[in-house]
């Protein structure tokens, strides 16, 4: 929804590389300091011509501390950002960020009408007013979006379609009926066989799309029950773990291990770690010995698989039989989405295990992030800060992509892999349907911002 | 005069259950973990907030004190915020209402148009063994194929090839008849067999056991005409069964109704309710219980009503149990 | 014991005969308890074991009821499924059924102030729609077959003290319960020797059909996800993962929907059958 009705400074490419957005080009004259061009004839759908000035309220309340925004700290701690004229802002950053330009790819990095903003009659909590290709006609709860098209959206001739119905269909056989039906021209899904399921319906061209999104592993190592305290015990059943099976058994194949930095990205980190390359069997027998010297016996764990993903339940009952094998017992713990928030992201956690999954955006930083728990605060009541790390993190973000810092990224990774506290399991595609009959549409092979209809003011109607 | 105090009587009768359920409901949510105060606060509350909500719900209070006020909100209509939406619970049943009535009234009109004429004829006529066999086993299947099991029957069918009605894709029914039709008429089918099916069996026996009265037997051989025997002496005296399932089927329609529109995603009251469980947000679970059973009730009360005027024995047989 | 034996089996052969359908249904019901008891020892394979084929395949040999999203053989997890579901139902019925018997006998025999407050209780919790009802009771103690048990409990046991009450109110002021206590005869004594065998028909019937609504109340939670937890099947849960695979393994849906639709059928016309055989006069029961 955000990505139709606001714009980012810049954008991804389908390889994950960086392309102009509102940004028509940019520069970096020294580390810390970028300056970016943007569109001329880039206007908010209420008309008035998108400006510096946006741009820079944008970025300043993105970073202001007071509203403590996630993506805000990604970029680090600014300078200065200033207006050079009415179409050129510039950028300045105490230390270098590589990551920059990725985090402002994100949705969360959109640029708001900040005189509006500012003067009252725009309040971003209730309404949307942006510079995408689409402005919000009508909004129903749990029903609806009737978007129409940005008459003063600046790409020329785009989007091509006037209108656009969101339809929000809570279930995937509804979903698949409606798209069956005709009634909506195309659908995202969720179920790992959604594209089987979408091959039976003529006229539907099921697509699976990668993502730097994986699956992972939340695991619970301060609260006092817990026999994950025990770092052994982590150990124990990080070992014990077996991805290829959850690949095999839930996706059919369909998915693949992925590792702290997704391989989605295709940089070839962070894979070489016992809990990988050893062969299973040997795996077991350590895990066995560790559990032995822990002097934990008898285990019995629970793993909170929220109901919201249909596969999280799935993933979990592959992992117990898996935890099975070096003598875990676990119980599966099929909650409501609330519950799991409560239980595992509160100040009071209340689990052993439980599964998630993680955004991998696209740098490297973006996912390294996630296990500072100052950072980002939702692992704070399961994960203890880790200084080694974060330094090792900072050292990332401020060096240029190359070896030096590729192997920054490996010291990082292998920090978590011996911490086993969360833990990458396997990526998490999308899953995409489309009349075929109805509609002209392209999709990107690998997404990473969750722009999962990236190329949607390219389609266009058939009939 | 003895309906009038009957009726109020039954009216008094009705408030004290009412009473009772709210007690119940309200120590029930008390019990959820995270406790009443998330339930109205949500987690995200200001302090701010939580100081005019502390204040407005007496929670520094004694827990009758805690029960006084809150039952004075739940009456006036205020069932707090929802957590996720930010938005009045009240607001939210109300403007879902519609789909869930207009679900339990096409499936109580497709029940009551199928169910009363098929149990009245099959109460009247002694068909063969293997007739009556049948229609008991049809009947039972009826009633005891649970909604979920057939709404995914329909949904298979109706996903598979395409029929004409439609799954989801609710539309208020004044915007566009057509398509609101067609995305509701599955899920009132899957309501309306059950109905079919008690009502149905309900007008069966219920005339079979009036017409082994004398007075039947009085008037056909006083040689009354058969239509006017039926309609004066026969659904007359079988009315009142009939009312009573109908009644509790449309408490079940309007009460119960959350898996059917789960399955169909309909935007009713049922899957608000169901989301809010879902969300943790039991502000809403509590207000579509308490709504449900003042339904509930009411509709009984109202059966009750209407059968005692149909048969002022009724209240006297009622009042000597 | 042997004489009490051959003679039940004796007057189940002979309402059988005089209602065949009734009959088929007690066969049926029948043949489905020993399955759920006999099943898990039975040589199906694992109902829990992943991966045992290829994911979602169709029925064959090998699968006589295909595999579900996991590679698991449907069947064992079908037969682990009629088992969970029936041995929710009945367990909790059963207790409900105890429970509720004596309160309704007490509330009827002692009549006043008790009896008010009893009936009064068991009003408001007819009152409760039963899935929203069970909706609130699964938040408050996490979802799992604790909810589900305590579900259906609150959902019967109203049932049970409304039937039993009115049915001894009808018995309570009848000639052999007078001489009863004027011969000096307890309260215990009365309840359980001279009211109890004269409810005990009423109360099977009422036992049959609690039965279907307790298999109907698990069916309805473990389909909404909050009932009896995977890798456990139980027939709701199964419906609710087959409902997810419909166009592609439709078998699952069908054949976990058909097992509860048929052990629910043969219920309700078991009861129908015994309710006719007991008490062929009394106009049917409207709840």
């Amino acid at each position: 929804m955000y990505y139709l009705v606001y714009d980012t400074l810049v954008t991804t490419t389908d390889d994950l590389k960086i392309s102009p957005g509102l940004a028509e080009s940019w520069e970096q004259p020294t580390p810390t300091t970028y300056i970016f061009k943007l569109r001329k004839n880039a206007a908010f759908s209420n008309g008035r011509p998108l400006t510096s000035e946006d741009v820079v309220g944008s970025l300043k309340r993105l970073v202001d501390p007071k509203l403590g925004s996630y993506a805000g700290r990604q970029i680090g701690d600014v300078k200065s950002v200033v207006a050079l004229d009415d179409h050129t802002v510039k950028l300045e950053l105490e230390q270098p960020n590589t990551a920059v330009l990725s985090v402002l790819s994100v949705s969360m990095t959109a640029i708001y009408p900040m005189e509006e903003l500012e003067n009252g009659t725009f309040d971003p909590t209730k309404e949307m007013l942006g510079s995408g290709p689409f402005m919000v006609a009508e909004h129903r709860q749990d029903e609806s979006w009737t978007l129409v098209r940005n008459p003063h959206y600046w790409r020329q001739g785009y989007p091509i379609v006037d209108k656009l119905l969101v339809r929000i269909i809570q279930d995937d056989t509804a979903r698949l009926a409606a798209l069956r039906d005709g009634s909506v021209d195309v659908a995202n899904f969720e179920n790992p066989d959604s594209a089987t399921l979408l091959k039976g319906i003529v006229n539907v061209e099921p697509i699976v799309q990668k993502t730097t999104n994986y699956f992972r592993l939340d695991v619970s190592a301060l609260q006092d029950n817990s026999p994950f305290k025990d770092i052994r015990v982590r150990r124990a059943m990080a070992l014990a773990l077996d991805r290829q099976r959850i690949v095999n058994a839930v996706f059919g194949g369909e998915s693949a291990v992925d590792y702290v930095v997704p391989q989605a990205f295709g940089k070839p980190v962070c894979r070489d770690h016992q809990d990988y390359v050893t062969p299973r069997e040997e795996r077991i027998a350590l895990a066995r010995e560790l559990l032995q010297e822990a002097g934990a016996k008898d285990l019995k764990v629970g793993i909170v698989a929220s109901s919201v993903l249909v596969t999280f339940p799935l993933i979990a009952q592959v992992m117990k039989a898996s935890l099975a094998d070096v003598g875990i017992e676990a119980e599966v713990q099929q909650i409501p989405v609330a519950d799991w928030y409560q239980r595992v992201f509160s100040a009071k956690t209340d689990f052993d295990l439980a599964l998630s999954w993680l955004a991998g955006y696209s740098d490297p930083t973006q996912i390294l992030s996630n296990w500072n728990p100052e950072w980002v605060g939702w692992s704070a009541g399961f994960m203890k800060p880790n200084a080694e790390y974060n330094n090792t993190v900072n050292e990332v973000r401020q060096l240029s992509d190359g070896p030096e810092r590729d192997r920054a990224i490996e010291k990082a990774c292998q920090i978590i892999y011996d911490q086993a506290n969360i833990l990458p399991l396997i990526s998490k595609p999308d899953y995409i349907g489309y009349r075929k009959d109805k509609i002209n549409a392209r999709f990107s092979a690998i997404e990473g911002n969750f722009n999962t209809l990236k190329y949607i003011t390219e389609f266009s109607r058939l009939d | 005069m003895q309906i009038i105090q009957y009726v109020i009587g039954r009216f008094f009768v009705a408030l004290a259950t009412m009473f009772g359920v709210s007690i119940v409901i309200f120590a029930a949510v008390r019990m959820v973990p995270g406790g009443f105060e998330q339930v109205v606060l949500g987690p995200l509350a200001t302090p701010e907030s939580r100081a005019v909500i502390i204040a407005k719900f007496a929670l520094d209070r004694s827990i009758i004190e805690q029960y006084g006020h809150w039952l004075v909100a739940a009456v006036h209509g205020d069932f707090g915020i929802s957590m996720v939406t930010q938005t009045s619970v009240t607001q939210e049943l109300i403007r879902r209402a519609p789909a869930t009535i207009q679900l339990a009234l096409m499936s109580l009109v497709m029940a009551l148009s199928v169910g009363l004429p098929l149990g009245v004829i099959s109460g009247l006529t002694n068909g063969r063994p293997w007739q009556r066999s049948l229609g008991r086993l049809l009947g039972a299947l009826g009633a005891s194929i649970p909604d979920f099991v057939l709404g995914s029957l329909f949904l298979f069918v109706f996903t598979v090839w395409s029929l004409g009605p439609t799954i989801g894709g609710y539309v208020p029914f004044f915007e566009d008849p057509w398509t609101n039709l067609r995305a509701m008429v599955l899920p009132a089918v899957t309501l309306a067999v059950f109905g079919i099916a008690l009502i149905l069996r309900t007008a069966r026996d219920a005339v079979k056991s009036v017409m082994i009265e004398g007075y039947i037997a009085f008037a056909v051989a006083c040689g009354e005409r058969p239509s006017r025997i039926v309609r004066y002496h026969v659904l007359r005296n079988a009315a009142i069964p009939i009312i009573t399932v109908t009644a509790t089927y449309l408490g079940y329609l309007l009460g119960g109704a959350i898996i059917v529109e789960v399955l169909f995603s309909v935007p009713g009251v049922g899957l608000y309710t169901y989301n809010g469980l879902m969300n943790r947000d039991y502000a809403i679970v509590q207000a579509s219980v308490l709504v449900a059973a003042a339904v509930f009730i009411a509709i009984n009360m109202v059966a009750d009503t209407i059968y005692t005027l149909l048969d002022p024995r009724i209240s006297a047989q009622q009042r000597a149990s | 014991m042997r004489r009490r034996l051959t003679s039940a089996v004796c007057r189940f052969v002979s309402f059988a005969r005089n209602d065949r359908l009734s009959g088929a249904a007690a066969l049926v019901l029948v043949s489905l308890l020993l399955l759920s008891l006999v099943g898990p020892y039975l040589p199906l394979g694992d109902p829990e074991g992943i991966g045992a084929g290829p994911r979602l395949a169709p029925p064959s040999f090998e699968f006589p009821l295909g595999t579900d999203e996991l590679g698991r053989s449907y069947l064992p997890r079908a037969i682990q499924g009629i088992s969970a579901t029936f041995l929710l139902a009945t367990t909790a019925v059963m207790v409900t059924a105890i429970i509720g018997g004596i309160t309704g006998m007490l509330a009827a025999y002692k009549g006043g102030i008790f009896d008010g407050i009893i009936v009064r209780i068991a009003d408001i919790f007819f009152a409760f729609p039963i899935i929203l009802t069970g909706l609130l009771v699964t938040a408050i103690l996490g979802p799992g077959t604790l909810s589900v048990l305590a579900v259906i409990a609150s959902a019967t046991l109203p049932m049970f003290i409304r039937l039993v009450r009115s049915v001894t109110l009808a018995i309570a002021k009848r000639g052999f319960v007078t001489a009863a206590e004027v011969a000096g005869a307890s309260t215990t004594r009365v309840l359980f020797v001279h009211l109890l065998p004269n409810i005990m028909g009423a109360t099977i019937i009422q036992l049959t059909y609690a039965i279907s609504i307790g298999m109907l109340i698990e069916g309805v939670l473990s389909f909404l996800g909050i009932g009896v937890q995977p890798p456990q099947a139980s027939l709701g849960s199964l419906l609710r993962q087959g409902v997810l695979y419909l166009t592609v393994a439709p078998w699952m849906v069908f054949s976990s929907g058909f097992l509860l639709t048929l052990a629910i059928l043969s219920i309700n016309l078991l009861g129908d059958g015994l309710r006719d055989a007991i008490d062929p006069l009394r106009t049917r029961a409207l709840q």
